[in-house]
């Protein structure tokens, strides 16, 4: 497997759980990253920078984490999308699935969780 | 668990004054033995081992024995062994207030055997007890029974509660909730609303210096300064918090919430409708004020 130049889309709007991300991924491979702090600004990067992987919060400012899901998926049916949220209810998991999400991480992020999707995603590259 | 209502026990009674009782919690700070430093001390974990533990508890939510049997480090025999050693922190609590002479032996011998037949202290971890601790906090309202909106307010509190023990610290005291109808000036704030069924209005206020110490502890990190990354790390508490009670009221009760982004009030005023409660929570490091609006 090899992580080396993925590159990387955080969409949250706390730079503090971006960083948190950045810092446990980062020491698994040499990956680019781009963040975006809300929903709309999500799936602008996503048009002008078609990333490798998408994590992404639910609760944003101007379009929430779900909506952005659809509008991506909308245009790039491929777009590899993981959630992660503290707030992991039935429902929630429900409509991100629906929505074209291939996973849900829930908050506090349990990093062997994280790098097992992380290296689903990559394996074979 | 929930050994933090002590502390709250000693006020209700006048056994103490608030400013005595943050000195003692200072100290309590300062002396109180971790699993891992008891480990270290009876020869069974090196310090590599212990650090090792202590990286995989901030992504794990696991008690310290529990990781040290996993990763092979301990057996449970050991385990047990070392907890026998460990003394609840009410006992350490005591133990300060006696030796600072605002105790005798047999006032605490007393207070101790008080404490436990008024909590009946037996399983330290049953959701009963917890229960009941979390209502004792609405002793002057009466009856808690009486009020519509007390389960909701009891599951909130306790999950916090469990929240605070487990993302930032067990060394706190509750105070008890008093109703709070005016407008609330605040000095660094994070609110966040909760809705649905429920409607909950949430804030968290608090200095800056208690703020850079809570920031600290929560993110795992020393900030020097209140940047925007320790800002930061106490929206990110109050919105898993949050997060985590609407996961909760989900899975056990089959209520769906949703919740919006949290909001930053720094000397601002904050206007909450009645019924809304304030709650001081005493940390050695300072007090946070949580204001909680229940609807």
């Amino acid at each position: 497997m090899t992580l080396d130049n993925a590159k990387i889309l955080i969409g949250d709007d706390s730079i503090f759980a971006r960083r948190q991300l950045k810092d446990m991924i980062g020491s698994w491979g040499n990956f680019t990253f781009i963040e975006a702090a809300d929903g709309q600004e999500v799936i602008d990067l996503f048009l002008a920078e078609k990333p490798d992987l998408v994590l992404l919060d639910i609760v944003m400012p101007i379009k929430d984490g779900i909506a952005a899901v659809e509008e991506i998926i909308d245009t790039d049916p491929d777009a590899y999308i993981i959630m992660v949220s503290s707030m992991g209810t039935q429902t929630q998991l429900r409509r991100a699935i629906e929505a074209g999400a291939r996973d849900f991480i829930q908050k506090p992020i349990n990093s062997d969780h994280l790098k097992t999707i992380i290296t689903k995603r990559f394996e074979g590259r | 668990m929930y050994t933090q209502f002590f502390g709250n026990f000693l006020l209700n009674k006048d056994v103490i004054s608030p400013e005595e009782l943050i000195k003692a919690m200072e100290k309590q700070a300062a002396i109180h033995i971790k699993f891992g430093t008891l480990a270290i001390h009876e020869g069974l974990l090196t310090a590599s081992e212990v650090d090792h533990i202590v990286i995989i508890q901030t992504h794990k939510n696991k008690r310290f024995g529990e990781i040290a049997i996993e990763e092979g480090y301990l057996t449970k025999e050991q385990v047990d062994f070392v907890l026998e050693k460990q003394k609840p922190s009410y006992l350490l609590l005591g133990q300060i207030l006696i030796e600072d002479g605002k105790l005798s032996n047999s006032d605490f011998e007393n207070l101790i055997s008080d404490y436990q037949s008024q909590y009946e202290i037996f399983d330290l971890e049953s959701d009963e007890e917890q229960n009941n601790l979390v209502t004792g906090l609405f002793s002057s309202f009466g009856e808690p029974g009486n009020e519509p909106i007390s389960q909701t307010a009891i599951d909130y509190l306790t999950l916090l509660f469990n929240n605070l023990i487990r993302f930032i610290g067990d060394d706190f005291t509750p105070l008890d909730l008093v109703a709070y109808q005016e407008d609330y000036p605040t000095n660094y704030c994070i609110s966040q609303h909760i809705s649905g069924n429920i409607s909950i209005h949430s804030a968290m206020d608090m200095d800056t210096d208690t703020a850079i110490n809570f920031a600290s502890r929560y993110a795992n990190e020393d900030f020097s300064s209140f940047d925007e990354y320790a800002r930061a790390s106490l929206e990110d508490f109050l919105n898993l918090h949050n997060g985590l009670y609407n996961v909760n009221m989900s899975n056990e009760r089959s209520v769906e919430l949703s919740l919006t982004p949290p909001e930053v009030h720094s000397d601002d005023v904050l206007e909450f409708e009645p019924p809304s409660y304030l709650m001081p929570i005493m940390f050695p490091f300072g007090i946070l004020h949580f204001i909680l609006g229940f609807h």
